[in-house]
């Protein structure tokens, strides 16, 4: 998803916004950063604020060329760049060139501070302050300030220096981004509660320890004199740096479907029965019990865009990855050579610490990759059967619909119904269940596949329950799974 | 005099900020100190200014002032504060040499 880089209109309040160039933060901040402000980054032990802090003047190097310096306070600078040379950034380079400096306040120099008499702690303004004169800097980065109540007594006058080096840092139009750590069990964001009050902006970063990995949350808690977006976004660390996931707008007037376009599904009596084929842009809900060929309808639907030259995704939630290739294999579809071609992508993830905000984004960036037109997602009750709740995935399912509509890219999410045999036609056509009939107003269309027993035979059964905005045959099939996928038969008839 | 021990020279840095009350009294108290330490002519005082030369203090890792640094003779030593106190500072300098 772009986002067009406007002028930072300042707000109604006057106070102008920067990109900080942090993946997503810019957009929860509607805009980025106050500019010439201090923000305060609190956190526990491992939340990865600092990481925050380096990707601040990182970006600002990058972007727009802005030097920047780093303040630290704890870990030697040393220290600090081999932490981060994993990332892909060429950070290094820049405090070789010079573009980035640091102030090093590690209480590595000091092996006890001995003291004699009253002090005051104006070098770390100076130092500062000389460090960001001689490089130009726009951006600080002020790495556990709050060391400084562990190290000196006089914690009025660390106060007055909180206090000093914010106005001076404001005054000489720095953008400053500060750390601090919460202590575990407490409620203040910082030692003493005092630099979220010393702060114009606080956002709190926090780690949530699942059963198979960490799930990280941001919040902004307060911003002087911007808009901001409340709430809690998920964010994610990986080797290019922090990722943060705001929410995706639903925005339903934007995205629409094309009747003119229609994807096949290259089973050409289902094809008919739709109308031609799906709409571009249609969301499709597959449901059956198991075994009724779910799974192969949608790698038929995949096929048939493979077919055609597209790329294709496929979320693989409910079957496993080498199991789906196993059934497509048998169905004569090699789909691992797609997948080595780059043609096929699938999504995974762990259902048991399930991001689903992570997810969302894993599946953007996976379709905007391959520039992808038709996904299959199984299944959307493997979601329900997660840890999220049931409102929390009908969220997921409307941001996902939202986003696919606005590409046309058409998506099948399969569901596992596990209704019982239907022998009446009264309850084979009005028997869905109250989770499908949730779903039903999220999607575009409905196709059911189920199981009758007739005549000691167990037959399979198709029918298009709905199909927004086209002509649909309201017809049930009789269908069978063979090695080419499945095959439409006759009409079925009570 | 003995030939064969040669006394090196007390050599101090003295970190102040600006004109302020402290650092005219951390001067003072100071150079009470290294005059009152040895024969008045086997000390080096350099005082420095934060605010005149920050870089100064960012080669020595200054963090507060004033601070005092005995570079001469071995060990290093930092103290910081304004040493009101001469005589406990004198002390503190005179036990670390043996």
């Amino acid at each position: 998803m772009t986002e067009k880089k406007k002028q930072q209109a300042p707000d109604r309040t006057g106070v102008e916004k920067f990109l900080s160039g942090i993946p997503g933060l810019d957009r929860v901040m509607e805009g980025g950063l106050p500019r010439c402000r201090t923000v305060l980054v609190s956190g526990e032990t491992g939340c990865g604020k600092t990481i925050l802090l380096h990707e601040f003047l990182y970006r600002g190097l990058h972007d727009h060329g802005e030097p920047g310096v780093f303040v630290t306070f704890e870990e030697h600078p040393d220290e600090m760049l081999a932490n981060v040379a994993n990332f892909k950034w060429d950070y290094e380079q820049y405090y070789r060139d010079g573009k980035l400096l640091f102030a090093d306040f590690s209480p590595s120099h000091d092996r006890e501070i001995e003291t004699a008499g009253s002090y005051e702690l104006d070098p770390v303004v100076a130092r500062i302050l000389s460090a960001v004169q001689k490089i130009g800097a726009k951006r600080v980065a002020i790495d556990n300030i709050g060391m400084l109540f562990s190290r000196f007594e006089d914690i009025g006058e660390i106060r007055r220096i909180l206090f000093l080096l914010s106005d001076r840092l404001k005054e000489a139009g720095i953008s400053t981004l500060f750390t601090a750590e919460i202590e575990e069990g407490s409620s203040q964001l910082s030692r003493h509660g005092f630099m979220e009050f010393v702060a114009d902006g606080v956002i709190v970063l926090r780690t949530h320890v699942g059963q198979n990995q960490m799930s990280r949350s941001l919040q902004v808690r307060k911003m002087r004199g911007i808009d901001y977006r409340t709430g809690t976004v998920e964010y994610d660390i990986s080797d290019k740096g922090m990722r943060i996931f705001p929410k995706i707008p639903v925005d339903l007037s934007v995205a629409s479907t094309d009747f003119h376009v229609r994807r096949s599904f290259g089973v050409p009596a289902l094809d008919e029965a739709l109308g031609g084929g799906i709409p571009q842009g249609h969301m499709l809900l597959v449901t059956g019990n198991t075994g009724t060929g779910k799974t192969t309808l949608g790698m038929q639907f995949l096929q048939q865009g493979i077919g055609d030259g597209e790329n294709v995704v496929w979320v693989a939630m409910e079957e496993p990855v080498p199991q789906v290739l196993k059934t497509a294999a048998a169905h004569g579809w090699d789909f691992e050579t797609l997948v080595r071609q780059g043609r096929l992508s699938f999504v995974t993830c762990s259902l048991l610490d399930l991001s689903p905000d992570r997810l969302l984004y894993q599946i953007v960036d996976t379709v905007e990759a391959v520039g992808a037109n038709r996904v299959v997602f199984d299944s959307v009750s493997s979601l329900e059967s997660s840890i999220m709740s049931k409102e929390r995935v009908r969220e997921f399912l409307i941001q996902l619909t939202v986003y696919l509509k606005t590409r046309g890219t058409n998506c099948i999410m399969n569901y596992l119904s596990a209704e019982s045999f239907q022998a009446s036609s009264g309850n084979l056509l009005s028997s869905m269940a109250t989770n499908e009939m949730r779903l039903s107003s999220i999607v575009d269309g409905i196709i059911m596949l189920r199981y009758v027993e007739r005549e000691q035979t167990v037959m399979k059964l198709l029918n298009i329950l709905k199909l927004r905005g086209s002509v649909h045959a309201k017809d049930i099939f009789r269908y069978e799974i063979d090695t080419g996928g499945i095959r439409l038969g006759e009409r079925f008839n009570f | 005099m003995a030939k064969q021990q040669i006394m090196s020279k007390y050599r101090f840095k003295l970190y102040i900020t600006g004109s302020s009350r402290r650092s005219r009294h951390a001067v003072d108290n100071v150079e009470w100190i290294c005059k009152s330490l040895t024969d008045p002519h086997e000390y080096e005082l350099q005082v420095i200014d934060v605010l005149q030369d920050p870089r100064q203090a960012e080669a020595d890792n200054i963090i507060a002032t004033p601070t005092l640094l005995k570079t001469e003779p071995q060990p290093a030593q930092r103290i910081i504060g304004d040493m009101a106190d001469r005589e406990g500072v004198k002390a503190r300098l005179v036990y670390n040499e043996a």
